[in-house]
């Protein structure tokens, strides 16, 4: 029983009490070192974390696997890819205007037919990721976050190494799958756009800020780092190519890519510095090229990145940051190599676009390539028409079929990778035995709604296992 | 009285210990080695949604078996 002279606690107000006697206690009893920096109690193990860890066999070179002319190399028109109108310049309006009536025509024919990869439900699934992918991109980045400066704090600094880190871990965060960097100068500043897909320059300029204008987007010279981040997309999707179902993985990728975009943008203003994204998707600068030159993978006969890690199965992304960070090596990881015996995509593409020449070359196909690297020039052309008049949706046959495109639960996978890289006389029969076990066999798209995939389709752990 | 005089003879189990040649290890330690791989990658390959190459694996995996086991029996017989 309480006194009525005393003063009655509330159970609220004795809970509040006690927690912040337990809270004070608990702070009471936090050694006094505590104040020091993390980075100081950190075992050598957590130092490494998030840092580049590849497989042994993925090696670091001076120069990429693919040979560089870097005085052929000019900086390269985005308006001059096929992609969107970029085909009506090579091809015509009218072949365009024609093919995208007959694409009209095949999508209503297969979604009343109920084609399999081409039903109703499969388009909604492509439309549902598109609305994300499509989403509106900036070159300077949302600009939501506080900076430093509006904080009242002196910005992030760090080593580049430290910065690389950071980036990384934060990235990989984000949901970039790899990430890497490259130092613009002289020669790889040619692999920036000279104009962004809608017409816009991008140029260099002396001045302290980015800035977009009607006319042109500029780059401070300071902002001399790249960081390329790859993005997976789901092999087991892509397996179902070429439909309107393997293409919603590419769409998902675009999206994914674009949030990571935007919150590294966000992030990296945040520290105190600037970081200059896609103002379109596939815009900025020539990302096979960059992501080359970062070491995420080799240039390969799709004359597309292979990475060591998903293979072809990925979507490559660019930023260009101010922030210096330490810039990393191209890779050989006998991929270029194996490309010159396999052909398997050259064989399987039905357009024929892809080269199935025994050596890469100098001389490109067409004004849709960049010349000044010896490569397997793909036929742009062919591509764009196989998949408009034909597939009804993108192709993406060449990476299903792709010996590189492995999910990673079977040991020999890596062991294969690792014997392509250090025995390329095995590279035949290494292709024999991909045939063998028809691991490019195209899946029964019905088959993919049944499924129980993990989150986006991929697997998340794919890189962290590979260290 | 000795103790061996009150055995009975059905009682005695007779061991025989032949000693395998160094290579002899080496192989089947080998046939082991290719059974985890085997068995491990059609395990896998049936995660990775590739039932072709998990039969694939599997035969192997059986074949390899099946090879071990009439090779050991055969040398069994050959010992007795």
């Amino acid at each position: 029983m309480v006194d009525e002279g005393k003063k009655l606690i509330s159970r609220r107000d004795f809970l509040r009490i006690a927690g912040l006697s337990a809270s004070s206690i608990a702070a009471g009893n936090l050694p006094s070192t505590s104040h020091t920096p993390l980075m100081s109690k950190m075992s050598p193990l957590s130092k490494q974390a998030a840092g580049k860890v590849r497989p042994w066999w993925v090696r670091e070179v001076d120069q990429p696997t693919v040979e560089i002319d870097w005085d052929q190399v000019r900086r390269f028109d985005a308006r001059n890819t096929v992609r969107g109108l970029g085909f009506a310049k090579y091809a015509g309006q009218a072949e365009l205007d024609r093919l995208n009536k007959l694409d009209a025509e095949i999508e209503k024919k297969r979604i009343l037919e109920g084609i399999p990869g081409y039903t109703l439900q499969d388009y909604a699934l492509n439309d549902a990721q598109a609305s994300i992918a499509r989403g509106k991109r900036y070159f300077l980045g949302p600009q939501e976050a506080q900076t430093p400066e509006e904080r009242g704090v002196p910005k992030w600094t760090g080593s580049p190494a430290e910065a690389a880190r950071v980036l990384r871990a934060s990235m990989r965060h984000f949901g970039a799958a790899t990430i890497g960097f490259v130092q613009l100068d002289e020669n790889t500043r040619k692999l920036i756009y000279s104009h962004d897909p809608d017409g816009k320059k991008i140029v260099f300029e002396e001045v302290d800020e980015a800035y977009e204008t009607s006319a042109k987007r500029v780059i401070p010279n300071k902002a001399k780092w790249v960081i390329v981040y790859t993005v997976q997309m789901s092999t087991e999707t892509m397996k179902r190519a070429p439909t309107i179902l393997a293409e919603q993985t590419t769409k998902l990728s675009y999206g994914r890519g674009l949030e990571v975009q935007f919150k590294t943008q966000e992030f990296i203003r945040a520290l105190g510095y600037q970081c200059l994204g896609e103002a379109s998707s596939n815009a900025l600068g020539i990302s096979p090229a960059l992501a080359v030159m970062a070491g995420l993978g080799e240039l390969s006969r799709q004359n597309r990145v292979i990475t060591p890690e998903f293979g072809p199965m990925v979507r490559i992304f660019k930023m260009i940051t101010d922030l210096p960070v330490e810039p990393d090596k191209p890779i050989d990881a006998g991929i270029m190599e194996f490309c010159r015996q396999c052909k398997k995509c050259a064989e399987a593409c039905p357009a024929s676009a892809l080269s199935l020449d025994d050596e890469p070359s100098w001389e490109t196909t067409g004004g849709w390539n960049n010349p000044g690297h010896k490569a397997y020039f793909e036929d742009s052309i062919k591509c764009r028409t196989y998949m408009k008049s034909e597939a009804g949706s993108n192709c993406g046959i060449c990476f299903a079929v792709c010996p590189f495109a492995k999910k990673e639960k079977a040991w020999l996978h890596q062991w294969v990778k690792a014997g392509v890289s250090t025995f390329p006389v095995f590279d035949g029969v290494i292709r024999s035995m991909d045939d063998a076990f028809s691991y490019g066999a195209q899946k029964n798209p019905e088959e993919w709604w049944y499924l129980d995939l993990p989150e986006f389709g991929i697997d998340t752990e794919q890189t962290t296992n590979d260290g | 009285m000795d103790d061996r005089e009150n055995i009975d003879n059905e009682e005695h189990i007779t061991i025989k210990l032949t000693r395998r040649p160094w290579y002899q290890w080496i192989l089947w330690g080998l046939w082991l080695f290719l059974e985890v791989v085997f068995f491990q990658a059609a395990v896998a390959s049936g995660k990775e949604f590739e039932p072709r190459a998990a039969l694939v694996f599997w035969l192997l995996f059986g074949v390899l078996l099946l090879g071990g086991i009439i090779i050991w029996v055969i040398r069994r017989q050959r010992l007795l």
